[in-house]
């Protein structure tokens, strides 16, 4: 038998490469510096129709410069292109939608956007490949969404190209390596051209072109939470988590969801928790933002290691001169990096705790509203029992003993179970309820033609629910009946928890699958701002010996 | 209710209306008039959908400190951003002059006790101004306490107290200045329009009401005391301000007077002086003033807890 | 309620309007029994204040024969079933009996109302503070 070679060309997203580039050449000045006036010829130059781009949308830091000059191109030239990006947060993210130079998108979570997105959606302007999670994504950026221009962000860059990510590194590694090692090309927006980087985070052979922008990128303190506006209620279950969960696991390794919820948990460590005896069994090593309600736990010692998806802004010093607890390079900044710490928080922690706009009767949660298509970025990975997970630890083996179902599911092999704890309030803000009996993800889902509800977690990986009633064990629950009068049991008086069987609820409570706040002998006429570490932001920067600099909006002195 | 010792340790600014009123005057010695129980809520929220309160969210009573009688008026923020309408309103000036009364009838039966059975008035206030539901009725309350003011000028002092969440703003900011002595905690305010009124009519350039570190520069307690408005700054605590209420409650009157920023002529050029000084020198921000007055490095001020900035800052000198 | 019209002429003239306008503050009223109700010590006690998603409860010690009378005055609709049920529980849970209460509501959440009612119940159940 013959074999033949079915092409004569091995190398033509090389060869595509170097030719836009050799077009680009003009623009260059000196080593790989673009000037900024020049920007929008460079991307009509490097981009072509049809391509994969990327803009730099994070969760915090923006490449806004390079999204704004790319929704100046000449539609005639620059069309159709393929966005591929985690976070959609700018107006321009979705305005290249508007101007006809993009067609598909592929992303993660869209915040503010959402409502958008289902608009465009609707009027055919837009047309949705998926909506990933952060390491699917990521993932995928190495299989078949390979981004042929990557539009990216730094701190600073030198002259040949090397570019400084620091605080605020996040995606910047995963997309430029995706991208340049499949013969990419990739432009980087930077605050400050330097002469000498503080460290190389990005070596200079994997960028084509770097521009100052004329201003600094855009960054949002997203995780910052208020300690000042932090409720009863929420104080309640925080109480309800530490001694109910932390506590009775001694989980050790967990993520925090964004919210005030998980601030409320943070700022009792140092008071209820310590009064609970837990300091040291508890909360030692986090995958977390660098959340400022951390600190007074941190500085009475609970925290032994921190790794962060992102910055947040203003910690900046507080972090650096935390080196034994958070991840800081040798220039003494700390280097964030969201590919790595959605890994550790996928297969490395044994919790995932977190807020959620509705849950079902069957334990499914969801953030997603009719009328916005926004995904949940990285929870449902943190929010999932990984199925690769191979090593054990105490918490993870308690929950895989507790389990209902193993017998009928895992014979005689002992397996243990991830934490992954939802807390909500059964009436939010506006008496919005938080259990429903259908979410409105089945709602979204035919809205904007979605081949699957966009449900944040599933039930079959949730183990518990906190709520002002009570903490629901799920996981003890040996059927789909049981786990659904568990979770009316703590739904209170939303359309959810009325249809409760009030004997059903009482055998529960003995079974020991629902405690309320009583069974855990937790008196709710402690739960009030007293307890907090902190109340307001000023403490948290007296509590960090002034380290911490909120940003102005959060400074109320 | 948290007991009296208790109180006194605690934040001011954290604390309700009726923690203040209680805090505000000695152990055990306050009597609320108009109190929940008396049900006197405004007749004109219902119709218009709006929650009621029972006080009206206004706390008024008479205590003591010392022989001292002290009438307080108390603001409660969290009901209607404590917002000034007919009830609330009429409290206010029904209080003040039960004090002038209470005045005129020390003087009369103790005439050689004056000074030391003198009443004061206390006003903790935390309000954005009129009650736009019952704006008439609230713009009239106003007036009457401005007409009260005047009338107990040089017999007993008026007390304005601004350290809870709200500030004071809107008309209200006229009426505290209208007062014999300002206290506050490092995180009251006091102004006339408020930062977003300002923003949404100049411009997010001119005023950016999301940025607190601006606004607490330009209405909060740090400048008004540096610029003489405020005459004390007090820690957070509600025994902080106790403390500074009895200081001022055996002042002399005539000593009282010179604390005040506006009511006689000098006190007027002098004001105008400022705007002069302003117009002058155009100054972008507050810091601008601070330096202006000998703060060589205006931008750590804000940062100083209330015991160091008292050590260090330099204010505007009055005659 | 009655307004007053200012015509174009000058002229005043008195409406009466006899339909509850819709926006208006709704007031509900509620009774409860608990199984071995026990009353309050204080004659009366007074807690929180009506600000947004808060409220304040008023409870005073009455002869109702052991009975718990509830008024509630609210801008929200539609919760006259979650009001019942959370009070009644509120009552049940501490044995209340023989006192009045009533409400200020504005958007509490139903644990913020159950959380005030234990509140103001301990506080009237305390001895007298200083």
């Amino acid at each position: 038998m013959e074999f033949k070679s079915t092409r004569r060309e091995w190398n033509t997203l090389q060869k595509d490469t170097l030719e836009r580039k050799s077009a680009a050449d003009q623009y260059v000045k000196e080593g790989k510096i673009v000037d900024a006036k020049d920007t929008v010829a460079l991307l009509e130059t490097v981009i072509k129709p049809y391509d994969k781009v990327n803009i730099e949308g994070n969760n915090q830091k923006q490449a806004d410069f390079l999204a704004k000059k790319l929704c100046e191109v000449d539609p005639s030239k620059v069309h159709d292109l393929h966005m591929v990006q985690s976070v959609l947060t700018l107006p321009e993210h979705l305005d290249v939608f508007e101007k006809g130079i993009a067609k598909k998108l592929d992303m993660s979570f869209s915040g503010p956007q959402a409502g958008r997105i289902a608009q465009f959606l609707q009027e055919k302007k837009l047309e949705l490949g998926a909506i990933h999670t952060y390491l699917e994504l990521y993932g995928r950026y190495f299989v078949d969404l390979t981004p042929k221009v990557a539009l990216v962000a730094a701190t600073m860059a030198d002259r040949d190209g090397n570019l400084f990510t620091g605080f605020s590194t996040e995606d910047t590694p995963v997309i430029v390596e995706a991208t340049k090692f499949r013969q990419g090309i990739v432009v980087a927006q930077v605050n400050k051209i330097v002469d000498k980087l503080p460290r190389v985070d990005i070596p200079g052979d994997w960028v084509d072109y770097v521009i100052e922008s004329p201003k600094p990128f855009y960054i949002e303190p997203l995780f910052t939470r208020d300690p000042a506006l932090i409720t009863d209620a929420q104080i309640l279950k925080a109480m309800m988590a530490i001694k109910g969960i932390y506590g009775e696991y001694g989980v050790e390794r967990l993520n925090h969801g964004i919210g005030f919820d998980t601030a409320a948990i943070e700022l009792l460590l140092p008071t209820y928790g310590e009064e609970l005896g837990l300091k040291g069994k508890i909360c030692k090593h986090f995958i977390l933002n660098p959340h400022p309600t951390l600190i007074p736990a941190i500085e009475s010692g609970w925290v032994e290691s921190v790794h962060s998806f992102g910055g947040e802004l203003g910690m900046e010093d507080y972090v650096a001169a935390r080196s034994d607890v958070f991840f800081v390079g040798p220039d003494g900044s700390m280097r964030s990096n969201r590919a790595f710490s959605q890994t550790a928080g996928h297969y490395a922690i044994d919790m995932f705790i977190g807020g959620t706009l509705q849950i079902d009767p069957y334990g499914n949660s969801s953030t997603a509203t009719a009328s916005r298509v926004a995904g949940f970025g990285g929870a449902p990975n943190m929010g999932c029992d990984a199925k690769g997970r191979r090593h054990s630890t105490a918490a993870w083996l308690k929950v895989g003993d507790e389990y209902a179902l193993k017998d009928q599911l895992y014979g005689p092999v002992r397996r243990g179970k991830r934490l992954v704890v939802q807390i909500a309030e059964t009436f939010r803000e506006k008496l919005a309820p938080g259990f429903v009996e259908e979410l409105d993800a089945f709602a979204l889902a035919k809205n904007a033609k979605l081949p699957i509800e966009p449900v944040m977690l599933y039930g079959d990986d949730l183990t518990h629910i906190i709520t002002e009633e009570g903490i629901a064990y799920l996981h003890k629950c040996g059927s789909m009946e049981e786990r659904t009068a568990a979770i009316r049991g703590i739904a209170g008086f939303t359309e959810v928890g009325m249809k409760a069987d009030p004997k059903e609820t009482k055998r529960l409570r003995t079974a020991g699958i629902i405690k309320t706040p009583d069974d855990l002998g937790i008196d709710i006429g402690r739960a009030n701002r007293s307890m907090l570490a902190a109340k307001n932001v000023h403490e948290l920067v007296e509590w960090s010996h002034g380290l911490y600099n909120p940003p102005a909006k959060f400074r109320n002195w | 209710m948290q007991k009296w010792d208790e109180l006194e340790k605690s934040s001011f600014l954290d604390a309700n209306a009726r923690q203040r009123a209680i805090g505000m005057t000695d152990k055990g010695s306050f009597t609320e008039l108009l109190g929940p129980r008396d049900r006197f809520t405004s007749p004109h929220l219902p119709v218009l959908g709006t929650a009621v309160e029972f006080d009206d969210g206004m706390v008024t009573g008479v205590g003591r400190i010392g022989k001292h009688p002290v009438f307080v008026i108390s603001m409660e923020g969290k009901f209607i951003g404590g917002a000034i309408g007919e009830v609330n309103g009429g409290k206010m000036v029904g209080t003040i002059r039960l004090a002038e009364k209470a005045a005129a009838r020390i003087q009369k039966e103790h005439p050689d006790e004056y000074a030391a059975r003198r009443p004061l008035v206390v006003i903790s206030f935390e309000t954005g101004g009129v009650r736009l539901h019952e704006a008439n009725a609230g713009l009239l309350a106003h007036a009457e306490v401005m007409d009260a003011f005047q009338d107990c000028r040089h017999k007993l002092p008026i007390i304005c107290v601004v350290g809870s969440k709200v500030g004071c703003f809107g008309g209200m900011g006229f009426v505290a200045a209208a007062t014999d002595v300002i206290i506050m905690n490092e995180q009251g305010r006091i102004g006339l329009t408020g930062p977003e009124v300002i923003e949404q009519e100049m411009g997010k350039e001119e005023f950016d009401a999301s940025n607190k570190a601006l606004v607490y520069r330009t209405t909060g307690a740090k400048q008004k005391y540096i610029m003489g408005d405020c005459n004390y700054l007090v820690e957070d605590t509600i025994g902080s301000f106790y403390q500074a209420i009895a200081d001022v409650a055996d002042k002399p009157m005539a000593e009282i007077e010179k604390l005040r920023r506006i009511g006689s002529v000098k006190l007027v050029e002098e004001q105008m002086g400022l705007v002069k000084l302003v117009g002058d020198m155009q100054p972008k921000d507050a810091m601008d003033l601070w330096k202006y007055y000998g703060n060589e490095k205006p931008e750590e001020l804000p940062e100083l807890s209330t015991a160091e900035f008292l050590k260090v800052v330099k204010c505007r000198v009055r005659n | 309620m009655v307004a007053w019209v200012v015509q174009s002429t000058g002229e005043i003239q008195k409406l009466v309007i006899k339909e509850e306008i819709s926006v208006a503050l709704q007031t509900l009223n509620f009774e409860f029994q608990a199984e071995t109700p026990e009353t309050m010590t204080k004659e009366w006690s007074h807690l929180g204040v009506t600000g947004s998603g808060d409220l304040e409860v008023l409870m005073e010690k009455k002869n109702l024969g052991g009975k718990v009378q509830a008024k509630v005055v609210t801008p929200v609709k539609g919760f006259d079933e979650v009001w019942r049920r959370m009070l009644g529980k509120f009552v049940n849970d501490c044995q209340v009996g023989d006192v009045s209460i009533e409400i200020n509501d504005d958007n509490a959440t139903p644990i913020v109302v159950y959380m005030r009612l234990r509140q103001a119940w301990a506080e009237s159940s305390e001895k007298e503070a200083e």
